[in-house]
């Protein structure tokens, strides 16, 4: 038993979920595609692991966290790392120690446990977008996602045990030089790791936890591939449910996200006293046994984000959203948005974490500026930062820019204004009721804002979405 | 003490191209065309030209930066020669520069000239374009079409006005200006619609249809202004003058400060209240003859009959529907065809405007001519309702 704990876990899901079903008719003519049923979380255009992560560790960010670690297998950039980006998005302190851990969908509870046996208050988060090939049954089998834990030394879930296994295992065949996942024989695959990595390293966890396999009551354990949790239950004596399992069916596996958002879903629904069990795969495996000791933040988001959604049925549509499908968008697209450093450098901060500043009249602007806006205004001011991500707002002006080149049309967008006084013209995203009306209440998506394909880089900013998602399956 | 410009400066040559889609034409071939038109029509050697200003919007897509190509194919030897930008609103400002010159006694001829190659591009609307490198970082890089067609819902809401009703006053606009246009040989879009094919026309941006959209097209409008007193000495004795021209642009409140509802053009109210005053309009109803205003797209017409006070607010689509802006309306609005069908070369449109204007003003608008003119406003709007550049402009004959 630890003095380490769970204070938050949390998850954030896209709003569009392609149908399975439907995308088993398209492709019936190929007898490709995989399992067809449940649903798959598919990522707008602009949204990609940081932003996934940005929205899952909302939350959880409190002033309280000192390190922040980012896990991902498809995150976009090389030279380039993303923790600061999160911490920027998050409206973090810079002196918060922030690095990046990948290599394998495992990495996310490495990176926790490493929060775990370590101090302080960590954020420990991922962000998945998976690139994988139209036909492969990966392609379905995989979902776009984010999670987020805040490992702290007072929380809802005490470390109770752990193990850890450290194996190189083939499942996979993936590298820069074929960045769309490629599976290897999946008989294989579930025999071997669930026979010498999986289970063995459970059975660890548990002995050092001092926990009897039938205590556990549920599991958040990440499946080698699908329906590997019936072997690796009979080989730990586990019969509780795993919710891993259950997140892969309905959203998709989540890669480095997956874990941490099953496990969200696990501690929603356990009671004080439930013994939980966590565990990465991948590269090897880290199992970790928790006993829910009392209010978690942030598990009934993840429960939420689960239960909304909006189910599509366009496979089109999905084949382009996942780049499976490059269309030629016409001489519109050719637009080249290169976003300059020296830009990023001056005002990046004020626009990954939304923060406009508060003139010495009260009044809330965005973008900051030398003279506020405020017509009174008789010279410079020094502003006062307030940050807008998590204000209230509503619509003033919206259009369907039919004209204007985006992945996803129509291009929306509009003027809106914000309780504590500030405007910004700004794009929505996320229509989910066919369009955005006058007065409409929105909440802030922290989202990509252009893309420069030819450089491979992207910017990102906030845009306006609707308040509330539709129920699953409404 | 300033004392405006009211009769201080007139206008003795116009010219002004065809605009519409000219595969064959440069644009030296434009702005060639309407300087020898407004030459000829000055009576003026083209050596009395003291400067000189060029309109032009769209400089990458077009002739490239400066004036240097307005001096190379107008070969204007060794004159102060500049280029002025302003968006949509860039004619009227090189007529604004090339006015005061004259008016400051700089020069005895000045010209102004817009010019506008906008079909080089490959496609139809406007190029996309940097809006600079912060402002990339987070403004939505919305399309023409896009940020006007946000009034129309703000407008709707702060009237209470049934968005099917809006629809059709909208179309009426439309439709006004290709009956308009069909009377006008120089107007890029000539043939005339049917309300039904305007309002069953493809969704631009929301509630804006195709036909809701203004032409896109190459074309050259200029104008050599001078004073009264040497336009007299021309032989030009009672010339079209002109009475006032007033700018006013967006200072960042509109999408930065909460008090704008999205329903209107600020400049608009403020340039023209300005431009009244200047040309001494007490009551511009009554004493306008004719307007040509900046109809981008037919949201933008409807509310600026209300900016420019021309109706009460609220009241431009019923205003609209009744026929009183049409070209036997009360007070007639694009009786050229306007943007919408004489077309929109950006930097040529104020130019443009004035041009039949100032035809109207002397008789000279043959089929199109509304009787007698007393004075005659033009509004030329650049950017979006949420950041704009409007300028408002009168003209009349000196007496």
């Amino acid at each position: 038993m630890s003095d380490r704990f769970l204070a938050g876990v949390s998850g954030y899901l896209p709003l569009l979920r392609m149908d399975r079903a439907a995308a088993a008719r398209a492709l019936k003519f190929s007898n490709l595609g995989g399992r067809g049923a449940g649903f798959r979380a598919v990522g707008g255009w602009d949204e990609d692991p940081v932003t996934l992560a940005v929205e899952a560790a909302r939350p959880l960010a409190t002033r309280d966290i000192s390190k922040l670690v980012f896990a991902s297998t498809s995150a976009p950039f090389f030279e380039r790392a993303h923790a600061p980006l999160l911490v920027d998005a998050l409206a973090l302190d810079r002196s918060v120690r922030s690095f990046d851990v990948s290599g394998s969908r495992r990495c996310v509870v490495s990176a926790l446990l490493d929060a775990l046996l370590g101090s302080g208050d960590a954020l420990v988060v991922a962000g998945e977008k998976r690139p994988a090939q139209a036909g492969n049954p990966l392609h379905l089998a995989f979902g776009d996602g984010g999670a987020a834990t805040h490992v702290s030394d007072k929380g809802g879930a005490r470390l109770l045990g752990h193990a850890s296994h450290t194996a190189d295992f083939v499942d996979l065949y993936a590298s820069r030089e074929h960045p769309h996942a490629y599976a290897y024989e999946e008989r294989f695959v579930r025999e071997a790791s669930v026979a010498h990595i999986v289970a063995p390293t459970i059975k660890a966890a548990l002995g050092n936890a001092g926990v009897p396999a039938d205590k556990i009551v549920f599991a958040a354990v990440h499946e080698p591939v699908a329906g590997a949790w019936r072997d690796i239950g009979k080989k730990t004596g586990i019969g509780a449910p795993n919710l891993a399992s259950d997140l892969a069916a309905s959203a998709g596996d989540l890669g480095a996200a997956h874990v941490l958002y099953a496990a969200a879903l696990a501690f929603d629904r356990a009671a004080v006293g439930d013994l939980v069990l966590v565990a990465g795969f991948g590269g090897g495996c880290d199992a970790l046994v928790f006993e829910k000791t009392g209010a978690i933040a942030g598990t009934d988001v993840a429960a939420a984000h689960l239960s909304s959604g909006l189910a599509s049925t366009d496979y089109l549509r999905f084949l382009s959203l996942t780049e499976a499908l490059d269309l030629d968008w016409g001489v519109r697209a050719e637009f080249e948005q290169k976003a300059q450093a020296t830009a990023l450098e001056r005002y990046g901060r004020d626009m990954m974490g939304f923060i406009g500043g508060r003139d010495s009249a009260g009044n809330v602007q965005f973008p900051k500026s030398n003279i506020p806006v405020r017509p009174d205004a008789a010279g410079p001011e020094k502003l006062e930062d307030v940050r807008l991500a998590d204000e209230s707002a509503r619509i003033v002006s919206a259009t369907a820019d039919r004209l204007n080149y985006t992945p996803d049309p129509p291009f929306w967008f509009g003027l809106v204004q914000f309780d504590n006084g500030a405007r910004v013209m700004m794009e929505f995203t996320d229509d989910s009721s066919g369009g955005f009306a006058v007065g409409a209440p929105v909440r802030m998506r922290f989202r990509i804002k252009s893309r420069n394909k030819r450089l491979g880089f992207r910017t990102y900013f906030w845009k306006a979405a609707p308040l509330e998602r539709p129920a699953m399956g409404a | 003490m300033a004392t405006g410009i009211k009769d201080r400066v007139a206008i003795v040559g116009m010219g002004c191209t065809a605009f519409g889609e000219h595969w064959d034409k440069g644009a030296d071939d434009l702005m060639v065309g309407a300087f020898e038109e407004a030459l000829v029509d000055a009576g003026i050697d083209r050596n009395q030209i003291g400067a000189a200003w060029m309109g032009n919007a769209l400089d990458d897509i077009n002739v490239g930066n400066s004036a240097l190509p307005l001096a190379h194919a107008l070969r204007l030897k060794s004159i102060p020669v500049s280029r002025v930008e302003n968006m949509c609103a860039t004619g009227t400002e090189a007529l604004r520069a090339a006015v005061y010159a004259v008016a400051a006694g700089a020069v005895d001829f000045a010209l102004a000239l817009g010019v506008e190659k906008l079909k080089d591009t490959g496609y139809g609307g406007l190029p996309l374009r940097t809006k600079g490198v912060a402002n990339d970082l987070w403004m939505p890089y919305g399309s023409a079409p896009g940020g006007f067609a946000q009034l129309a819902g703000a407008y709707a809401a702060r009237h209470g006005i049934d968005a099917q009703d809006l629809k059709r006053s909208m179309a009426h606009v439309s439709w006004k200006s290709h009956q308009n246009a069909a009377l006008n040989p120089r107007a890029h879009l000539r043939g005339k619609v049917t309300m039904e094919t305007i309002l069953g026309a493809p969704m631009i941006a929301d509630p804006l249809g195709l036909f809701d959209c203004c032409g896109v097209s190459d074309g050259a409008a200029c104008a050599i202004v001078t004073t009264p007193e040497i336009a007299q000495a021309l032989g030009k004795s009672n010339p079209v003058t002109v009475k006032a021209i007033q700018l006013s642009a967006s200072h960042g409140w509109e999408m930065q400060y909460g008090a704008w509802d999205g329903s209107y053009v600020a400049n608009t109210r403020e340039a023209s209240r300005r431009a009244y005053a200047e040309a001494g309009l007490s009551n511009p109803r009554a004493d306008l003859s004719l307007t040509e205003v900046h109809d981008c797209f037919s949201i933008t017409e409807l509310v600026t009959m209300e900016d420019l006070g021309l109706s009460d607010e609220g009241r431009a689509p019923f205003e609209i529907l009744d026929g009183r802006y049409d070209s036997d309306g009360a007070l007639p609005c694009q009786i050229d065809g306007g943007l919408k069908c004489f077309g929109h070369p950006v930097g040529a449109s104020g130019l443009r405007m004035a041009y039949e204007i100032y035809s109207q003003l002397l008789g000279r608008a043959g089929e199109r001519q509304r009787g007698t003119v007393n004075y005659g406003l033009t509004h030329n709007l650049g950017g979006a309702p949420f950041n704009s550049v409007a300028a408002v402009s009168v003209f009349g004959l000196l007496t």
